[in-house]
């Protein structure tokens, strides 16, 4: 019981302390790649003080509520993530559940977006929805191809049957998923050349336009989180999880980096680009991947 | 026992009030509301008993008889709740209309038939009140005229064709069996060759599927529900469509039974796995669809063909879990439905327009109302802590573990369209910025007011016991020879993971109060007008920009090629060329005498001629 109590209170300490280490990397790595020397790795704590110490403008009720609910959205899912062998509520729903609490984060911010009346916002939330749409169709058919693979919708057994054979990403039908979620992941984590939905130079950071002090400051700890989970539920469901919090967090790295190579290059995709790009090659892949599952296992 | 005076108060009752409200109009609302509310506390009595009982002997020589169990008092009380919170919605929405006591009776009756339709034990009483239904409805949605006097006749045009079907069915049934009690039915049917059942199943099939709008049978929705009367679209969309999946149910599991129905045919060829197909389909195309309007009501009518495929691809799947979704999901959907199609109502009537791309902002004028619809667009998404979330959960997991993996993206990614038109319409309405002609718009009325809140209520809580109506589901799943659930008061358990809806809720209450202490105690925010927003420095001009207009163009470009609702197309070609037919038909009733004296001569000597040629006779 006080193991569990334990676990509830470090896995979203732990996951704030990678994701916001994954902002600063992010921005060193960039700055290397740009031949830059780039801020400093805490770059983003120092702005995360400064903003709660700045004032901000509130549209409402629904501005600051939606904001509330994103971030809290996201800690309950890093609660139904395993992290190494942290996973607090393993045992209340599974894949599906997390499935559907990641709705919760991009729900709350854009319901607190709409609520700030700013055409840049409206643009942004809409480009982030239709980009949603666009890469969960091959999301869904890779969770649904790993499920079936394995027969359950628990997460902590997709992981521990990889540990007894071999990782899903080098087993036979699941590499052809495994590649796709590695090909959509920077469409699911909203960097370049898929930030069409914050774009700063276009809508001014789009769904953000309206936020200071505070609430930018939750809605950068917000996408520390989504960074977390999102790569986080690739290496559990493709890199074997990991038997400790260290070892996982370095096969987060690995991951992490390559595709910060990607994003550092590219120029920004059109929406309806990214559609194309999402639904055309992923999505092959994805779909493939799941054939071949259900063949094998009939 | 008691069914018959059941009947009697919702029918008699109609009636009742349509008189009293020739005299009083107050005297009208305040009984239209007393008898809703005593159906409701009438059928809430009846839970747990279960009996059969003749109520009028010898019609053409059958018995009508009326029938109580589980699954019937399932419907039953939703039908009455749904109906109530109708009437009480209508009171203020309804005041200042025409012919308002044709209205309320009208609207009892429909209540009144659909009470009678899940309380039928015999096929003929089903069909009686089936047509009763049926033709109150075309009514309704016949009310505010114009249009929707094109939607209506829609409607009853595809509804008679069911019913033809229907009947077709019966009259079979009764050829064979010679009765047409639905226990004796089912008993019967199992002697049959599976050539019969098909047919049989055919033959109801599409009377049940065009009542749920099951593709390609959707196409009266969409218009019937954009016209009717927002009340009657709550009840429309709630139950009213929902009598095709009582059908479903009964001629699925209750006259053929599982292992007959799920036996059919083979592969992918099998009765069962086309049913699913098609409510696979009926979930994505439709959801697509819905992203495109711009008409709140027709964008809801959308949601609901696609929400119904969600629900007959659960009942036509046939395993235990599926079928508690399935139903569980057809609970969960009168409720959020009713309480968006109230919203939608309640904003019409404030505003008197129902366009996605002229209205705004009304979050801070109609409070209720949006708390109402955000709970509502939480269930639809099936958002976890409303009860929407459970029942698709169920459906999920069933179909994943039953290696069903396309069955399981269709239903998947309809859910993650959802999201898009559902944001849409609560983004479109509420939030964005509140146009100038708005700024005058009051809060919505007490009476509709208050469906919306009792809805909402139960969504959450049912979201957070999923147990209490699950328990019910369970049981009628076990009366149709499932294995019994695993259910307590908070989820679902198994062997094979386990769903803990108030793990969830505690989880999501302590993360947000922490983020709302963090939120609280650092600098206060300073609240500005919607006016006061970044513009890079320019100055936005006021109500220049419609913020929410085409609100999806980019995606709207690229599906619209896609998405032409070929079938509605083809039906309409079908009327055409009847009609075109009908008209080089009548040239021959010219009305000249000399024309039909010549029709009499050229037919006799036909007959001559046959008879001198080949002498038939």
């Amino acid at each position: 019981m006080v193991a569990k109590i334990i676990q509830i209170i470090l896995s979203p300490i732990l996951a704030l302390i990678v994701g916001v280490f994954f902002l600063g990397l992010a921005r060193k790595v960039m700055a290397r790649i740009h031949w830059r020397y780039g801020p400093p790795l805490i770059q983003p704590v120092i702005d995360m003080i400064k903003l709660f110490y700045q004032k901000g403008v509130s549209h409402g009720r629904m501005f600051d509520l939606g904001i509330v609910l994103s971030l809290a959205g996201s800690i309950v899912v890093v609660l139904f993530l395993p992290f190494g062998q942290i996973c607090p509520l393993s045992n209340s729903g599974g894949l599906l559940v997390i499935l559907y609490i990641m709705l919760l984060a991009p729900l709350g911010m854009a319901l607190s977006g709409g609520q700030g009346a700013n055409p840049n916002i409206s643009i942004g939330i809409s480009r982030k929805l239709i980009l949603s749409l666009g890469y969960e169709v091959p999301l869904l058919l890779i969770l649904l191809a790993v499920m079936t693979h394995y027969k359950t919708i628990s997460i902590m057994e997709v992981v521990s049957s990889q540990q007894s054979t071999s990782w899903s990403i080098i087993s036979f039908p699941l590499f052809l998923s495994g590649l796709s979620y590695f090909l959509i992941l920077p469409a699911i984590l909203g960097i370049r050349p898929f930030d069409m939905s914050s774009a700063p130079q276009e809508i001014s950071s789009g769904p953000m336009t309206e936020y200071g002090g505070k609430y930018l400051a939750l809605a950068t700890i917000e996408h520390a989180f989504v960074l977390f989970i999102s790569i986080a539920l690739f290496v559990n469901l493709f890199l074997g999880g990991a038997a400790n919090p260290v070892i996982f967090f370095v096969k987060m790295l690995v991951v992490f980096v390559p595709g910060l190579c990607i994003n550092a290059v590219f120029p920004r995709f059109r929406i309806e680009q990214a559609i194309k790009y999402l639904w055309k090659w992923p999505t092959l892949l994805a779909l493939l991947g799941l054939i071949v599952t259900l063949a094998v296992r009939s | 026992m008691s069914l018959e005076i059941l009947l009697i108060i919702a029918f008699g009752g109609a009636l009742f009030t349509y008189l009293v409200g020739k005299v009083s109009y107050k005297g009208r609302d305040f009984l239209a509301v007393a008898i809703s509310l005593a159906l409701v506390a009438f059928v809430a009595c009846l839970y747990g008993k279960a009996g059969e009982e003749t109520f009028y002997y010898g019609f053409l020589g059958l018995n009508l008889v009326l029938r109580l169990n589980m699954l019937s008092w399932f419907f039953a009380i939703t039908i009455a709740v749904v109906g109530a919170l109708s009437i009480i919605f209508s009171l203020s929405y309804i005041r200042t209309r025409e012919k308002t006591d044709f209205y309320f009776l009208m609207m009892l009756l429909v209540n009144a038939a659909m009470l009678g339709i899940v309380l039928a034990g015999d096929l003929i009483s089903f069909y009686i009140f089936w047509e009763i239904m049926s033709w109150s409805a075309f009514l309704l949605i016949s009310y505010n005229r114009g249009p929707a006097l094109a939607a209506g006749m829609k409607y009853i045009i595809m509804s008679i064709i069911g019913s033809v079907c229907f009947l077709v069915g019966i009259l079979s049934l009764y050829v064979s069996f010679d009765t047409l009690n639905i226990s004796q039915v089912a008993s019967a049917i199992t002697s049959v060759s599976p050539g019969y059942i098909l047919f049989i199943l055919t033959a109801f099939g599409i009377a049940f599927g065009i009542k749920n709008a099951v593709l390609p049978f959707h196409t009266w929705l969409p218009d019937a529900h954009s016209e009717a009367p927002a009340p009657f679209s709550a009840v429309l969309s709630g139950i009213l469509i929902k009598m095709g999946t009582y059908g479903f149910l009964l001629i699925l599991y209750v006259i053929v039974g599982l292992k007959l129905f799920v036996s059919l045919g083979s592969g992918i060829f099998s009765f069962h796995s086309v049913l699913c197909l098609l409510g696979a389909v009926t979930i994505i195309i439709p959801t697509f669809i819905a992203m495109l309007q711009t008409d709140a009501k027709r964008l809801l009518a959308w949601s609901t063909i696609g929400q119904a495929g969600y629900i007959i691809l659960a009942i036509a799947f046939g395993t235990n879990l599926a079928l508690a979704g399935g139903i569980f999901h057809f609970f969960n959907h009168a409720l959020f439905k009713a309480l968006l199609f109230f919203a939608v109502g309640a904003v019409e009537f404030r505003t008197q327009t129902r366009d996605l791309d002229s209205l705004g902002g009304l979050a801070k004028k109609m409070p209720v109302v949006f708390i109402g619809t955000l709970v509502g667009i939480c269930a639809l998404i099936g958002v976890p802590l409303t009860s929407g979330f459970v029942s698709k959960w169920l459906i999920y997991k069933t179909l994943i573990l039953e290696g069903s993996g396309f069955l399981a993206f269709f239903a998947l990614a309809g859910t993650w369209g959802t999201i898009l038109y559902s944001y849409k319409l609560i983004h479109n309405v509420f939030l964005g910025q509140l146009p100038e002609k708005h700024k005058t718009v009051e809060k919505a009325p007490f009476s509709m007011q208050l469906p919306v809140v009792v809805l909402s209520f139960a969504i959450l809580f049912f979201g957070i016991l999923p147990g209490i109506p699950l328990k019910v589901i369970n049981a009628i799943g076990i009366s149709f020879g499932f294995e019994s659930l695993n259910v307590d008061l908070w989820g679902v358990t198994s062997e094979t993971g386990a769903l803990n809806t108030v793990n969830i809720f505690a989880a999501v209450l302590v993360a947000a109060a922490l983020v709302w202490l963090v939120f609280r105690s650092t600098t206060k925010s300073v609240p500005v007008t919607q006016e006061d927003s970044y513009a890079a420095g320019a100055h936005t001009p006021v109500d220049k920009y419609h913020y929410t207009a085409e609100f999806y163009n980019p995606l709207h470009r690229m599906i619209k090629p896609f998405l032409r609702d070929v079938i509605d197309e083809f039906y309409y070609w079908i009327a055409s060329s009847v009609r075109s037919l009908a008209g080089g038909v009548r040239r021959i009733y010219s009305g000249d005498v000399g024309y039909y004296c010549f029709y009499i001569i050229l037919f006799l000597s036909l007959l001559i001629f046959v008879q001198m040629k080949w002498k038939p006779w």
